[in-house]
């Protein structure tokens, strides 16, 4: 909104109903061109200081609790803004037009930004912003890390540009320096933003606490971007130092909880820590909006691995139904994983390795091959059928199988010959692995199992 | 002479499936720049009620999403049948 008339009326009715929200889009940077050359032209450099001192004095925010110190601070906030939108303003003209089109545009952009949000923050600090205003850090935030991002990504298609033009034979230097300049330089200011949380030692009603985890989630976003899991797990553990004087969890919006459970559940599962990400996963799960099918899918990406390690057991098709991408990504796995097809599933891990490496699910997904084994031997067991079952008495399973049937059925797919050494090296394998109640294996011309050796 | 020839054949080889390597090499890049972002989306709204929620959507447990034992008792397969042929013959063997 440009700063005239409307403008210093929106301010200050935000702030008569002390709406946070409705004062943070008055510092949107995404708006039409056209609207954001109007805020741009509304002022110059040498009168917008005075001009805004005089509207925010004027507006009746006065009247609602603005005092002196904070004006300033404001002042200087939508200073801030308004140089960031004049940057904005040019990059975006000139990405539109072609000539330039290898000059980088949006680094002096996302730079005036980071002022803005540097501005803000010293707002909190030094000019005692209130609590009820913290949307407004949630959207500069979040607008830092696109614009980060925006910038990083045209330095490296332009240097890409340039490597294709004059071949460069400086093997010695990494690629991948400096390919996340920006989003690094993002990543420390946002910290600051959740430490100026983090760290309020107000009463928790009007406390900045009640921005932590939309800030939290923001950073883990950032984090998981640059690939840090230990800067993620740092956060994690601030978090968890500062609990006790922290609002409950659930008494956060649900899109906070939901968000902040999937990123806690991926970086235990990356830990292989499966029991606690099932848990965290399931909670992100249950509380996701029904319609949200991007980010349920995503939290399935992990949960179903998860499953699979801690209860054996596959996902139903009634489950994967709607997510077409899953069903490409799992379903071949879980059926060679349910009839114990062990080429297949050799090959089927194959198949998707390269997605399965990048979304780092891979090392999990492999050991599903155990189940498959395991499934594989217990149909081995099956086939035997029954002893003669004496008169009225029950069948009873026969529970000696010969060591070479499971030789031939662990070959079968692949008609690679195993020999029997292998295959008890196998069997005590799962037993050790698979078997929680006493099964006895001896070492003879056959595999002797007694009796339920296939336990749930 | 004869590991001539099979080095020949394998240059031939080698020279063969080479077109094939840089055709793929230069379809490679496609897939990565189309790629979907892996990003969690942020939620349109910042919160809702809980019969909006994935829980209250199904019957309020999570039975149905996964199956509830991992035996396979479906014996009527190709696979099954397939294993069961390669058991009889492993059988009739000893038995001779």
């Amino acid at each position: 909104m440009e700063f005239g008339g409307p403008f210093f009326k929106e301010f200050a009715a935000a702030w008569s109903e002390k709406d946070g929200y409705r004062l943070s889009r008055t510092l949107y940077p995404d708006l039409p061109t056209e609207k954001l050359r109007k805020i741009w032209r509304s002022q110059n450099e040498h009168d917008i200081k005075g001009a805004l001192r005089r509207g925010l004095q004027n507006s009746g925010a006065a009247l609602e609790g603005l005092v002196n110190n904070e004006t300033q601070g404001w002042i200087e906030v939508y200073i801030a803004y308004w140089k960031a939108v004049g940057d904005i303003l040019a990059a975006r003209e000139s990405s539109s037009d072609n000539s330039k089109s290898s000059q980088v545009v949006w680094d002096k952009a996302c730079d005036a930004w980071r002022d803005l949000l540097i501005v803000l923050i010293r707002g909190y600090q030094n000019h005692g912003f209130e609590a009820w205003t913290i949307p407004c850090l949630y959207v500069v935030g979040r607008h830092l890390r696109l614009f980060s991002i925006k910038a990083d990504d045209e330095r490296s298609i332009n240097n890409s540009f340039d490597d294709n033009t004059a071949t460069n034979f400086q093997d010695d230097v990494d690629p991948e320096t400096g390919k996340h300049e920006k989003l690094e330089e993002c990543a420390r200011v946002l910290n600051r933003m959740f430490m100026l949380c983090a760290t309020d030692r107000a009463p928790i009603e009007e406390s900045r606490k009640w921005g932590i985890y939309y800030i939290v989630n923001l950073l883990l976003k950032t984090y998981f971007k640059l690939n840090s899991v230990s800067l993620s797990k740092n956060v994690l553990r601030m978090l968890a130092a500062g609990q006790q004087d922290m609002p409950a969890f659930s008494a956060f919006p649900k899109s906070q909880q939901v968000t902040f459970k999937y990123h806690e559940g991926v970086l235990y599962f990356w830990e292989e820590n499966y029991v606690e990400a099932e848990k965290h996963l399931t909670h992100a799960w249950n509380l996701c909006h029904k319609d949200a099918i991007r980010n349920k899918e995503l939290i399935l990406t992990y949960l179903i691995p998860c499953h699979l390690i801690t209860t054996h057991t596959l996902p139903t098709e009634k489950l994967l139904e709607p997510y077409p991408r899953l069903q490409k990504l799992f379903l071949p796995l879980c059926r060679c994983i349910k009839k114990g097809e062990l080429h297949l599933f050799d090959l089927a891990l194959q198949e998707g390795e390269e997605e399965f490496v990048r979304r780092r699910i891979y090392l999990t997904l492999e050991r599903g091959r155990d189940i498959a084994l395991r499934n594989l031997l217990r149909k081995v067991f099956i086939a035997r059928g029954f002893e003669d079952a004496k008169e009225g008495e029950k069948p009873v399973r026969r529970s000696r199988v010969p060591i070479a049937e499971f030789a031939a059925a662990i070959s079968l797919g692949s008609q690679e010959k195993v020999d029997n050494d292998e295959v008890e090296c196998h069997l005590a394998n799962m037993i050790y692995k698979v078997s929680q109640a006493s099964v006895t294996f001896s070492r003879s011309r056959f595999g002797s199992i007694a009796i339920s050796p296939f336990p749930q | 002479m004869a590991s001539t020839q099979t080095t020949s054949k394998k240059d031939d080889k080698a020279a063969e499936t080479k077109p094939d390597q840089q055709q793929q090499a230069a379809a490679e890049p496609k897939p990565a720049a189309l790629e979907e972002d892996d990003e969690f989306e942020d939620f349109p709204v910042d919160d809702w009620q809980t019969e909006e929620t994935e829980a209250a959507s199904g019957d309020g447990t999570t039975q149905h999403l996964w199956e509830e034992s991992w035996d396979d008792d479906d014996t009527s397969d190709d696979f099954s049948a397939q294993l069961k042929e390669e058991l009889k013959k492993v059988e009739a063997s000893r038995k001779r």
